[in-house]
């Protein structure tokens, strides 16, 4: 059996392999997105839909479409995620590779981290897109708070990044991955979705950075909790 | 703090009454407390002022939410020992107690609005603890589903690290939550410095009533064990079975 406190001592030491490692399965999970850019195009239309789609629920009110931005802009998102970790799961179980990456890695950490941050990356390529198209149609200027936006949603794509990833590997397992990934993720993902649209409305409506710092501290919190929690069993569910 | 200490203590009686008595002797205990509380809640117990005859409801609305809490917290401390010690008796009970904790919050979620439609004129309100509930709800019964849809051979581990990662989402949820909105009375049980914002004989009423639930819980659970392990057991000798039928 694969000693589980193995994964905790390399990550702690930062040994060379282990960055080695993360950094070749990010290289080539960046290089397949790079030239097929299936999983952005998807995530990104898919999110810009969303968009659309409760710009017609809402209305034509628009100190309501002010209000309620920042909520249609992280459903947008979150539901969109969950799309990308579907893809990057399937992209490992067709033709048996997650069995070869397995095999090749000193710590099976690795995986999850490089994982986590290809689809954070992908995740915020998403956000710098979508960002001005909904300034442009919910007429919001984003660019007064850009500075403290940049922090909430990049903690915040970390912390969907961490759950999601590691949900995409289980539902992968499951018979209804796309049923299943949803019903994990999202009832799991509501307190950070929760500070992060208050912490979004708030700085739309043009609060600073130290009115919104009690959900940044749950974000934040969110994020570590979940990030070691998910270092420590993220062994026992690849495990053979 | 003495308060708190005696209901930890109380809350404590009852796994050791689940490895002490057998099964039929729990039934029996079981079937006189109930009694006993159902007499209380509407004979004995004094009808509220304020609020009149509805709460007599929250007898049973607090007492399934403390038996749900300690459902989903079991089904945490299962997971743990699951993964530790690899044993399916641990899986047995975490797959029990999600299942019970699940009905039992469904009772939480039906008696909550029931009470809440003539105190606060509305059958629902996002409030923290509602939400909390309604979210931990959506958490556990993922949990059931991910258990019946996963083929993998380790579906037990996983759901053990969704029992684990659940519970800990708990107080995040919680936190998040408040920080957003908040309606629900402040408890009753304890308040600051220890004293109960009930009558004594509430009090009593109420202890016997979660008593009664907690009790039920036990022997769901005793039950619910023994199928799991019987269901394992039958899946063994299957296995068994197909591999002299193909050697």
């Amino acid at each position: 059996m694969y000693k589980n406190s193995n994964s905790f001592i390399t990550l702690m030491s930062g040994s060379k392999i282990f960055l080695q490692q993360v950094r070749a399965l990010l290289a080539k999970d960046l290089k397949t997105e790079w030239r097929t850019r299936e999983i952005f195009t998807s995530m990104f239309v898919f999110a810009v839909l969303v968009v659309v789609v409760f710009n017609f629920a809402i209305g034509a009110d628009t100190e309501l479409i002010r209000q309620v931005a920042s909520g249609v802009i992280w459903i947008a998102l979150s539901f969109a995620s969950v799309l990308g970790f579907q893809r990057t799961g399937q992209m490992e179980s067709e033709e048996d590779s997650l069995q070869g990456i397995l095999l090749a890695l000193h710590d099976r950490s690795a995986l999850f981290i490089a994982k986590m941050l290809a689809q954070m990356l992908y995740l915020l390529i998403v956000v710098l897109c979508i960002l001005p198209l909904c300034g442009v149609w919910f007429r919001i200027d984003f660019m007064t708070c850009i500075g403290e936006l940049c922090a909430t949603f990049t903690l915040g794509m970390l912390g969907l990044s961490i759950i999601g990833t590691f949900f995409g590997m289980i539902a992968l397992r499951t018979r209804a991955c796309e049923v299943m990934l949803p019903m994990l993720f999202l009832p799991v993902s509501i307190p950070l979705t929760i500070a992060a649209v208050q912490a979004t409305t708030q700085l739309i409506d043009g609060k600073s950075l130290r009115d919104i710092a009690d959900y940044l501290v749950l974000i934040g919190i969110f994020d570590i909790v979940f990030f070691f929690l998910v270092i420590i069993v993220f062994d026992y569910i690849v495990e053979e | 703090m003495q308060k708190w200490w005696s209901i930890m203590f109380f809350l404590m009686i009852f796994p050791l009454i689940y490895l002490c008595i057998n099964r039929v002797f729990h039934a029996i205990v079981m079937y006189i407390t109930m009694n006993v509380a159902i007499m209380l809640v509407f004979i004995y117990a004094p009808t509220e002022k304020m609020q009149g005859i509805v709460q007599k409801i929250f007898y049973f609305h607090v007492s399934s939410a403390i038996t749900m809490f300690f459902a989903f917290f079991l089904v945490c401390v299962a997971s743990i020992m699951y993964l530790w010690k690899n044993s399916d008796w641990w899986d047995a009970i975490a797959l029990s107690a999600a299942e019970i904790g699940v009905v039992f919050c469904t009772l939480v979620l039906i008696t909550g609005p029931l009470w809440a439609r003539p105190i606060w004129g509305t059958w629902w309100s996002w409030d923290p603890t509602l939400t909390l509930t309604l979210v931990l709800w959506l958490i556990y019964v993922a949990y059931l589903m991910l258990r019946i849809e996963t083929y993998d051979p380790k579906r037990a581990r996983f759901a053990a690290v969704l029992g684990i990662i659940g519970f800990v989402d708990v107080p995040l949820i919680r936190w998040s939550v408040e920080k957003w909105r908040t309606l629900h009375p402040k408890p009753v049980l304890i308040q600051e410095g220890g004293t109960t914002g009930l009558t004594s004989a509430m009090l009593l009423t109420f202890l016997v009533c979660l008593g009664a639930f907690l009790l039920l819980f036990f022997y769901l659970l005793r039950e619910r064990i023994s199928v799991a392990q019987s269901r394992h057991a039958l899946e063994v000798l299957r296995h068994d079975i197909d591999e002299i039928g193909v050697g």
